[in-house]
């Protein structure tokens, strides 16, 4: 007998009023194509229709979705949880609010790039971070982060340009500043492409550009590529110099290359680009329907890791160097 | 098996070898980090020790005297003082045809700021410590085969000959600048512009010197 199946990589249309980053909205995405993801839409898992997996999702996403009483007033789980994972994109700022409220330019000149500029990094994967998560839990609760992760993104590179611009010693006017090397092209352009989706990252927009705001939400890739080109032009590959010069500020801890913002960036890049590949997906919507998602996870296991190794030095740097400008001692790393 | 069925199979094949040999290389490299991460420490104690650096010196554990940290060193101390007494310069200009007391407090506010920097080069520069470093850059340097680095030729005999000729003159330029501060009237005041004047070239020249050092290698000829 012949067995016909739906094609599990796309799911049924929905209305075009359909629900994007709204806390309490988990129906399909209706411009969703299985394989490429944005700040804002919300994807079904890849394993859509597997009954098990579905039945998990409900059970996390009802419990995330039920309130409990505080100080009077009901609060949802969910909303909590929101404010627990989306506290730490504001840290950049906050690291460097004393300087900007004392007009420290030193400190500007010294450290908004580490700061706000490893803040923005950190920001985007983890923005980039959520579909590959929907995808291997099927919990949706966490999405909304998605569109918080990718407005702080925007706001911290924005306020790296604006910074550079005023402060950095390099010859030239603002522009000259912000694109006068290619490696600071690079992140202008980065920064440009976020205003667009910046201003649409909102329903009203949302709604208004139809089928082209998910085409346009695709920049997001093109930014993720150019921080590749960025952070390249930057310091190089890392070991043009000789090991402790290696173009990542001279940690002089004795790991230069834990410290090379290249091999951060492509540790948790191989993450978040595998998750998105169509075939991947698939294989993991087929393990997921015969029910053998732990395969899944302990396939998934080693490469997560490296994503987590690659976020550790990340997270690590701006700690240290957000530290610093937070005192308005400016790391000289 | 159907043909729909067996198309979905191979995808899914695919999927699983590409998602498997990523795995692999991942696990090959966290591997790698991992027994790399375990020298972290001896490595940590070699890079303090090559820097003459104690691990209490260093916040974080990280040595005290890298190029960057030296020229970031030295740059905030001028870039601070050069903007504020451009900005004392600059009122001096605005009230010195018609406001004395407010050109005198201009002038104060530059001597204070000339003292001050005075003050902090001088404390940066020729500390025993930083001394060593300095030394300790050029001899790096000179181990590996690279070029040294102009960080230190802020600390080395020959720019300390250049520093020491930029923190007297600045000196003198305070002392004549808070004699000009205490004169009585607007012609007295203006009658110390032209010396006033002489000296900032000066010693603006021998700040510069310094920092053109910092930004080049220095010579074989030159290094101590």
């Amino acid at each position: 007998m012949a067995t016909t199946r739906e094609p599990y990589t796309r799911y049924p249309p929905a209305p075009p009023t359909g629900p994007y980053g709204g806390p309490d909205t988990y129906q399909p995405d209706p411009y969703s194509d299985g394989a490429i993801d944005t700040w804002q839409q919300e994807q079904e898992p890849a394993g859509g229709h597997e009954p098990q997996l579905k039945a998990q999702r409900s059970r996390v996403d009802e419990w995330m979705d039920k309130d409990f009483k505080f100080g009077g007033s009901r609060i949802k789980r969910k909303a909590v949880a929101l404010i627990l994972l989306g506290t730490p994109a504001l840290v950049p700022l906050f690291f460097m609010a004393p300087a900007f409220f004392t007009m420290n330019e030193a400190t500007f000149a010294g450290s908004v790039d580490d700061t706000l500029g490893t803040g923005a990094e950190l920001s985007l994967f983890i923005c980039l971070l959520i579909t590959p998560m929907v995808t291997l839990t099927g919990q949706r609760w966490f999405v909304p982060l998605r569109r918080w992760y990718g407005i702080l993104f925007a706001c911290s590179g924005f306020g790296d340009m604006l910074a550079a611009g005023l402060t950095d010693n390099f010859a030239g006017g603002f522009f000259g500043k912000v694109a006068g090397h290619v490696f600071e092209l690079m992140g202008f352009m980065m920064v440009m492409l976020a205003i667009p989706l910046l201003i649409t990252g909102n329903h009203w927009a949302q709604r208004k550009l139809g089928k082209y705001w998910k085409r346009l939400q695709r920049i997001t890739y093109v930014i993720w590529g150019l921080l590749f080109f960025h952070l390249v032009l930057l310091e190089g590959f890392g070991f043009q110099n000789g090991n402790g010069h290696n173009g990542s500020g001279n940690p002089g801890d004795g790991d230069p290359i834990f410290h090379q913002r290249l091999y951060e960036y492509a540790a948790c890049s191989l993450f978040l680009l595998a998750l998105r590949l169509p075939p991947i997906k698939r294989w993991i919507a087929a393990r997921q329907r015969e029910g053998r998602n732990w395969l899944v996870w302990v396939v998934i296991a080693p490469i997560f890791a490296l994503f987590i190794f690659g976020m550790i030095f990340s997270i690590n740097e701006e700690i240290f160097k957000g530290f610093n400008s937070f005192m308005e001692h400016p790391s000289a790393e | 098996m159907s043909e729909t069925y067996a198309d979905d199979y191979e995808p899914e094949t695919v999927g699983g070898v590409l998602l498997v040999a990523i795995s692999i290389l991942s696990g090959i490299l966290v591997l790698a980090g991992l027994l790399y991460a375990a020298g972290t420490s001896a490595r940590h104690k070699t890079a303090l020790a090559v820097n003459n650096c104690e691990p209490s010196m260093s916040p974080s554990g990280l040595p005290c005297n890298t190029q960057q940290m030296v020229i970031s060193e030295y740059n905030g101390i001028v870039n601070p003082a050069s903007k504020l007494l451009a900005a004392d310069m600059a009122a001096y200009n605005v009230n010195e045809g018609r406001h004395l007391a407010a050109a005198e407090a201009a002038l104060t506010s530059e001597v204070a700021a000339e003292q001050a920097l005075d003050n902090n080069l001088a404390a940066v520069a020729y500390t025993p410590q930083n001394y060593a470093n300095a030394i300790n850059l050029i001899t790096i340097a000179f181990d590996t085969g690279a070029n040294t680095p102009g960080a230190a030729i802020l600390l080395s005999p020959q720019a300390t000959s250049i520093a020491n000729a930029a923190v007297r003159d600045n000196q003198a330029l305070a002392k004549l600048t808070a004699q000009q501060a205490r004169s009585t009237s607007l012609t007295q005041l203006r009658s110390f512009n032209s010396r006033v004047e002489a000296d900032t070239v000066a010693v603006q020249a021998e700040m510069k010197l310094i920092g053109k050092t910092l930004a080049a290698p220095i010579t074989a000829a030159q290094e101590p």
